[in-house]
């Protein structure tokens, strides 16, 4: 700001320049600081520096600039001092010629030693502290100076260190073979090429480069050196001054660019080397990886692929389920027209077979009651035999109606007290010519502890009838006795005859659909078959059992069940 | 007098049997062989009983009874459907249509006589 304002001053407007006349006190002091200021930018004092090559202290870097620790701390000191660098690059020879010849003012990384003394100047704050130290290839196990027995030695030729190693070794009594090179490049790569078994450098040289050659370090360590700017013996004093004023200062602070330039230039470069194991590993995992990856993508694939088709199949499941059950509605639809038909059809048979029926039993009942004229015996005979038939068609033909109508669920029962007394001497007179003309005594027992029970009447009774009827036509002398009884909830109602019995092995199918004992073309006994079925069916409905007890050759006990309070 | 009873059936060998047995029981018969014509002639004859089948051709004896029933002076007559229809309700559509009694068939030639007798009773 202090030095810009003069520069507005004479940009200014002559309208601006009066007001500001003012405070012309203020501007000529301003002028002032601004002229002593400025002989530093007008008149910039030149100082040509040698450069040689020795990485990281000193060197040229790839695109030709001079780089390292020694050069950063000068261009530190030429940007505050507001020097004009110049390099001069050379070897380190030519360099300490050119500086003892006066041709550069400032030669970088000089050990400090009484003889060079006498040629030239050092400031006084130590650049850098060096010492020479031996490296080997990895593995070489050179742990002391006695080691480096009769082996070849690489140095920069006409270092310091190719003196003071040699007096050092001498003094050891060390057969050594000192191989001398123009350059710390040249030192490192004698050894790697074979020429050298071992080489001397600094050990900043050594901190940048054996590892990257597979060089390493070894213990042992001659010449520290204190490092140093020399000048001319004598001459250009001012620089070694400001030298020494901001080594002091760059020293003292841990984060100047001094500390950061050796850290730059020293620290070794992280360059990880993985074990051949490690290699290996990682190229199996990498391997397994990749595979695992390819086989993730295969299967990815496979399940979106399969994931496809189980859409596509389940899309066509469920297609086909609406139209299966549809064609199942269909089928339903269909099959309760069938029953209805089915049902149609029984009622329209029952009624067209007992048409003629009717006529049948009518005119033979009326012939053998002799109303239209006497009969003789055999023609007496036969008409008894047509009906008998018809008898038998007919009741076929009604049991057939009443397992059509149970199984449509069209018989439809009353739930009613039930006068067993009534029905038990009802179904007793049905029977009872049967049973006289087979001289077969019929009993029947009611249990005074009966008080009442529910069904319908009219069907006990037709179980009854039909138990009976059994009874009696599967029994030959004997009786057949009819007992009611109470059992807890139930009444049970049981025919008992002395008949035949049942084989263990027809009891089971006995109850079912046109079971007969003795089945076949050679049936002895009459009848639809259909009976018991029908009492199964018709016990059920009046929420009770059917059930029989037999003897094969003894007789048979047939029982039915009705709850007392109905269904 | 002889009492008229109109039987309406069209089954010929049904109706000679009923004709045969009412006749045994000394009732003067009548008959019809379809709805129509039963209908006209319970109206022209005033019987005092009518039998009357159920299954007929044209016109069922539901809708003969019902017709019937209509007529003031056949409105007492007893109607007794006899008929071998033998479904679940059956019998209460045949009350319904006004008939006053039923008689399943096949007949029976002992027990018809008495049924009939019954009938003449029913209203």
């Amino acid at each position: 700001m202090k030095k810009t304002w003069p520069y507005q001053k004479i940009f200014c407007t002559p309208k601006k320049a009066g007001i500001l006349a003012y405070s012309g006190s203020m501007f000529l002091f301003l002028l002032y600081i601004f002229t002593f200021s400025g002989p530093a930018l007008a008149d910039n004092r030149v100082v040509k520096i040698g450069v040689y090559e020795n990485a990281p202290k000193v060197f040229t870097s790839p695109s030709g600039k001079p780089s390292g620790i020694f050069i950063d701390i000068i261009e530190y000191i030429a940007n505050e001092e507001d020097w004009q660098l110049e390099y001069v690059k050379g070897t380190w020879a030519e360099g300490l010629d050119r500086l003892e010849a006066g041709k550069i003012d400032l030669m970088p990384d000089v050990a400090f030693s009484a003889e060079r003394e006498r040629k030239f100047s050092f400031h006084k704050i130590t650049a850098l502290s060096s010492w020479s130290q031996v490296y080997a290839p990895k593995g070489s196990k050179i742990q002391s100076i006695l080691d480096l027995n009769k082996k070849r030695i690489a140095v920069l030729e006409g270092s310091v260190q190719q003196s003071t190693f040699k007096q050092f070794s001498r003094g050891f009594d060390l057969d050594i073979t000192i191989v001398p090179v123009p350059s710390y490049e040249a030192v490192f790569e004698a050894v790697v090429k074979g020429d050298a078994d071992a080489a001397i450098t600094n050990r900043f040289y050594g901190l940048a480069h054996a590892k990257n050659l597979g060089l390493e370090d070894t213990a042992v360590v001659f010449e520290p050196a204190t490092l140093f700017f020399a000048a001319k013996k004598g001459s250009n004093e001012d620089l070694l001054t400001a030298i020494d004023r901001h080594l002091g200062n760059l020293k003292n602070n841990s984060q100047s660019i001094y500390y950061k330039s050796i850290k730059r230039w020293t620290s070794e470069e992280t360059k990880f080397k993985f074990p051949a194991w490690v290699k290996i590993l990682g190229l199996v995992i990498g391997i397994f990886l990749l595979m695992s990856l390819a086989g993730s993508i295969i299967l990815k694939r496979q399940v979106d692929a399969r994931t496809k088709e189980l859409k596509l199949i389940n899309r066509e499941m469920d297609q086909r389920i609406v139209e299966r059950t549809a064609q199942l509605a269909h089928a339903m639809e269909k099959a309760q027209e069938a029953d209805r038909l089915k049902s149609a059809f029984l009622a329209t048979m029952s009624h067209e077979l007992r048409t003629p029926l009717n006529s049948i039993i009518g005119f033979t009942g009326i012939i053998l009651r002799k109303r239209v004229g006497p009969l003789n015996d055999e023609q007496k005979k036969q008409l008894n035999m047509v009906k008998n038939s018809s008898q038998h068609l007919l009741a076929l033909i009604n049991d057939v109606l009443d397992i059509s109508k149970i199984e449509a669920g069209q018989l439809q029962l009353v739930s009613e007290e039930i006068n067993l007394p009534q029905i038990i001497e009802k179904a007793l007179q049905s029977v009872r010519p049967l049973a006289e003309s087979k001289g077969i005594e019929l009993k029947h027992k009611i249990s005074p502890d009966i008080n009442s029970a529910k069904g319908d009447n009219r069907r006990v009774e037709q179980i009854l009838l039909n138990l009976l009827s059994n009874a009696i036509k599967f029994t030959e002398k004997g009786f057949v006795e009819t007992v009611a009884e109470a059992d807890g909830d139930n009444i049970i109602i049981r025919v008992l005859d002395t008949g035949i019995g049942i084989k263990k092995e027809d009891m089971k199918t006995i109850f079912e659909n046109f079971r007969q004992i003795d089945s076949g073309l050679s049936r002895k006994y009459e009848g639809t078959g259909l009976g018991l079925s029908i009492s199964k069916r018709l016990a059920e409905l009046m929420g009770g059992k059917i059930w029989v007890e037999s003897v094969w050759g003894k007789g048979s006990t047939f029982s039915f069940s009705l709850p007392k309070r109905g269904v | 007098m002889k009492k008229k009873i109109l039987v309406i059936e069209d089954n010929q060998q049904n109706l000679y049997l009923m004709r045969y047995l009412l006749e045994d029981c000394g009732y003067e018969v009548f008959e019809a062989m379809d709805g129509k014509e039963g209908i006209d002639k319970a109206a022209s004859i005033n019987p005092d009983l009518i039998l009357l089948d159920i299954q007929l051709p044209t016109m069922d004896g539901y809708a003969v009874a019902r017709t019937i029933r209509q007529n003031n002076i056949l409105a007492k007559t007893p109607i007794v459907a006899v008929t071998s229809y033998a479904m679940p309700g059956d019998r209460e559509k045949a009350l319904e249509a006004g008939c006053s009694g039923y008689i399943e068939k096949p007949i029976d030639p002992d027990t018809f006589p008495v049924q009939v007798e019954k009938a003449f009773l029913s209203k």
